[in-house]
């Protein structure tokens, strides 16, 4: 009887002291008292990183620029204007997609589900859709494509891909199965990017039973954009606004 | 014996209580630093965020300076013959489309909220878990021809991918989270309609997901240009033959 009472008086000292400390604790930083959780600490970590890689882009942007306008104030003549005029041009055609390219990459062909029966919950099932393509196109670029085409068609940002009764409208050009995709840029990642596990690529494959094969090659030919798309209502915005 | 019994219990539960609280507080610490609460941390981070944010401003303010500089130096030559100016204005048009180039012009506004939380379930849903309707919403609208588009002020290119980061999204690389708010320019009617059509796209976001969906027209809209640096190390143009 003894002893259990020695034992009861010991744990309400340790309780009241633990009581205690947990109160001082409490009300040691009110002030700044709110809900931080790891999660959002590490979602601000990650903003972090992404401001930094801005800042270090612009960096760049800015010493090139600098040097540019360094380059230009040296010519005095109209023929080394031109030139320059001319290298900024080449430089901006191959950016826009206005240039064949070559170089390494993957080309992926997709096609329907060849199989006479259902194979999938629904026909729509085995079928390719626009979203199917454009959340590829994403996940390429994701990879870092540099250039990517779809049959012979350079994506451009204003290439629409839409799904248009049995075809897709790309370019404003049908298409239809089988889709060659070809994209230039780090073969590794690039195939990675469409045949790991948990990415679009593999589950349409996959679970959906869609003919995909992507095969590496050492020498891709992308050719250039061949559409008239004319700019009606966008214009330039004019200085000092 | 029987209080011998009781003990061992304790014993045993605060062993394990022990580790317990260790493991927890290494787990914390890795995450936050050692030695500093949480909650430090988080204002630390905060105020590093915001001179980030504070500089990457000033540099964009310079960066724009000095692309309005180029801009006069080039104009003025160009203002000197005909050919200059062709140049000049080719150069223009390939800058539009590679999306270097700030524009206005009319077109539509569209803003997607997130719906508000079901009351019935707690449950919520978020742009962030769609992203192919922001995929499909850009492909409708450039199937009517707009002619720039932009997603919470990110310039989409032939580069801009749209990611799932956590809870929000990354466009471009820059971290976005709803209100999405997509500006296009073009034919406004146009884009208007095919985008409000019944069983399109805002129609599903409306009545199927009950997203809070704003689209307007606008008579002038700006679109940023895109401001990362696209290098190219594996692609290169291919010499063009003689013909």
């Amino acid at each position: 009887m003894e002893k259990g009472k020695k034992v009861n008086l010991i744990l309400l000292t340790f309780s009241a002291l633990l009581g205690f400390m947990a109160v001082i604790q409490l009300n040691q930083d009110m002030e700044s008292y709110n809900f931080v959780t790891l999660r959002t600490i590490q979602v601000s970590k990650n903003e972090i990183a992404n401001t930094s890689k801005e800042i270090e882009d612009l960096e760049t942007l800015i010493v090139e620029k600098e040097e540019e306008i360094k380059r230009i104030e040296n010519t005095k003549d109209e023929s080394s204007a031109h030139s320059i005029l001319n290298e900024e041009l080449d430089k901006t055609k191959i950016a826009s997609g206005f240039c064949d390219m070559e170089g390494p990459g993957i080309v992926i062909i997709m096609q329907d589900n060849q199989a006479a029966e259902i194979v999938g919950y629904d026909v729509n099932d085995d079928v390719i859709h626009d979203i199917d393509i454009l959340n590829i196109l994403n996940d390429l670029r994701i990879a870092g494509a540099e250039a990517i085409s779809i049959n012979g068609q350079r994506i451009m940002p204003m290439s629409e891909i839409k799904c248009g009764g049995p075809n897709i409208k790309i370019n404003g050009k049908s298409l239809a199965t089988p889709f060659v995709i070809k994209a230039i840029g780090n073969p590794k990642t690039l195939y990675a990017s469409v045949n790991a596990p948990s990415t679009y690529g593999y589950k349409l494959k996959n679970l959906y039973q869609i003919n995909i094969e992507t095969s590496i090659e050492d020498k891709i030919n992308i050719s250039a954009y061949s559409g008239n798309f004319v700019f009606r209502n966008a214009n330039p915005t004019k200085e000092g606004d | 014996m029987k209080n011998n019994k009781g003990q061992i219990a304790i014993m045993i539960i605060c062993v394990f209580l022990g580790i317990i609280v260790a493991i927890q507080i290494k787990t914390v610490n890795k995450t936050v630093g050692e030695g500093l609460l949480p909650t430090q941390r988080a204002q630390q981070l905060a105020t590093e965020l915001k001179k980030l944010q504070d500089e990457r401003e000033a540099l964009k303010k310079e960066l724009d300076e000095l692309e309005g500089k180029i801009k006069l130096y080039e104009k003025g030559e160009a203002d000197k013959n005909i050919y200059t100016e062709n140049l000049y204005k080719d150069l223009e048009k390939y800058r539009m489309f590679a999306g270097n180039l700030d524009v206005e012009g009319p077109g539509i506004v569209l803003e997607i909220n997130d719906p508000p939380m079901d009351i019935q379930f707690g449950e919520e849903s978020s742009i962030v878990d769609e992203l192919d309707m922001i995929l499909q919403i850009v492909s409708v609208l450039n199937a009517s021809e707009a002619e720039a588009i932009s997603i919470n002020d990110q310039r989409y290119t032939s580069y801009t991918e749209i990611v799932r980061a956590g809870n929000h999204i990354e466009i471009n690389g820059v971290s976005v989270g709803p209100p999405i708010v997509i500006k296009a320019i073009g034919d406004s009617s146009l884009l208007e309609s095919s985008l409000s059509l019944k069983g399109g796209i805002l129609w599903h976001l409306e009545y199927y997901t009950d997203y809070i969906v704003q689209l307007r027209q606008e008579k002038s809209i700006k679109i940023p240009k895109y401001r990362k640096i696209k290098e190219f190390t594996f692609a290169k143009p291919v010499p063009e033959l003689a013909n």
